[in-house]
């Protein structure tokens, strides 16, 4: 299958409004989860070539923490939610009423915290995209991961690589108390899974016109 | 777009996915890899190297950056090594990279499927692998000294390795 995709601004903005949609629910949910500190806000939605998804992509060359989810299936994609060392430790011993961990092992239960998180915000996420596309989409359990950000992301981006020289990526970035934190979360679509989020967006958008006229 | 890159300067030089980069002297080309292989073409006495960051195995004819496939790259580094002077017959490559970081089992195995092509293709061309770093479940960040052509290697929670 060749199938060669660049979107127009047009769709680069409505898929804007879709993710923007579902990162107001992941930001409802994260707030839940973390009694009112932490709310998310949709960064950008971008198209870029392969070759400068590191240099234009800030995930850096440096070891970062993971959760990871993926969405099984066709129509399917990557979720990556990344922090540096420090604000993952932070944000785990937070969620777990605990001093901030000096230890170079992550222990168990540091790792579900932060696991549990990626669960909560995925599931928001998928939640409300599988409403405004009408596609279910299951998502795998999460999984802690310690590696290179560029490496994680390079493999996230394979699937829309096989078809085409430009890749979509989401980012989210994080708040605390109106203060930017060091974690993101990048969804990386499957083709099929844009094709599926271009087809409901145009939908709509036709759907509104009508009414309109 | 760039498709390769010839350098000469004395500096550190990253390579993007899909990226061939030619550089000489004290240059060193860098990478971030997961699924995607670095592979690296130098001669010793010769004071270059090439390398490229593949990131699939087939193009199946398809119009795209050289160095995003195996097929398409190997050829492209061949040709900027002939271009720079280095005879065919005093290249040695060495390979890094191809993990599988989601631990997927299944027929997409897009690492091995790289690392399997680069081999075959080498070998068609009768450029011996000197030393290679590939598989496993991590990513890695590789440096590539263009005048000695050694290749080092970090990894999550690994000393660094030097392929000489």
């Amino acid at each position: 299958m060749t199938h060669e995709t660049c979107a127009t601004t047009g769709t680069l903005e409505l898929l804007h409004q879709l993710f923007a949609s579902a990162t107001h629910d992941a930001s409802a949910a994260m707030c839940r989860w973390t009694n009112g500190l932490i709310t998310l806000s949709l960064d950008e939605v971008r198209e870029i070539p392969l070759e400068d998804v590191c240099t234009e992509i800030d995930v850096g060359e440096e070891l970062l923490t993971m959760v990871v989810l993926s969405l099984e299936g066709e129509v399917g994609g990557e979720m990556v939610l990344t922090f540096d060392n420090h604000n993952g430790r932070q944000l785990a011993a937070a969620l777990l009423g605990q001093e901030v961990s000096a230890e170079p092992e992550w222990t168990n239960l540091e790792k579900s915290a932060l696991t549990e998180t990626g669960n909560i915000l995925g599931c928001a996420y998928m939640n409300a995209l599988t409403r405004l596309i009408d596609v279910e989409l299951v998502p795998s359990a999460p999984y802690f991961l310690q590696d290179y950000g560029a490496s994680v992301l390079q493999q996230a981006l394979m699937a829309q690589a096989m078809t085409s020289d430009q890749v979509l990526i989401c980012r989210t970035g994080f708040h605390r108390e109106g203060e930017e934190l060091n974690w993101r979360v990048f969804f990386v679509p499957t083709d099929a899974m844009r094709l599926s989020m271009e087809h409901a967006l145009r939908s709509a958008s036709h759907l509104k016109t009508k009414k309109s006229t | 777009m760039v498709f390769s890159t010839v350098l000469k300067s004395k500096t550190d030089q990253h390579v993007g996915m899909g990226q061939i980069a030619l550089g000489s002297g004290a240059t060193r080309l860098t990478a971030v890899l997961g699924s995607c292989v670095a592979v690296t073409l130098h001669a010793p006495r010769h004071d270059v190297g090439v390398l490229a960051h593949i990131i699939l195995a087939q193009s199946s004819g398809r119009n795209s950056l050289p160095g995003k496939f195996a097929d398409t790259a190997i050829p492209e580094m061949l040709r900027m090594m002939d271009e720079a002077g280095v005879p065919r017959e005093s290249m040695v490559a060495r390979l890094a990279g191809g993990a599988n970081i989601f631990g997927r089992s299944g027929p997409l195995q897009i690492g091995n499927a790289n690392i399997e092509a680069i081999t075959r293709l080498l070998q068609e061309q009768g450029i011996p692998i000197k030393a290679q770093d590939v598989g496993g479940d991590k990513g890695r960040r590789v440096s590539f000294d263009c005048q000695t052509g050694s290749l080092t290697i970090e990894m999550a929670g690994h000393p660094a390795r030097v392929l000489q």
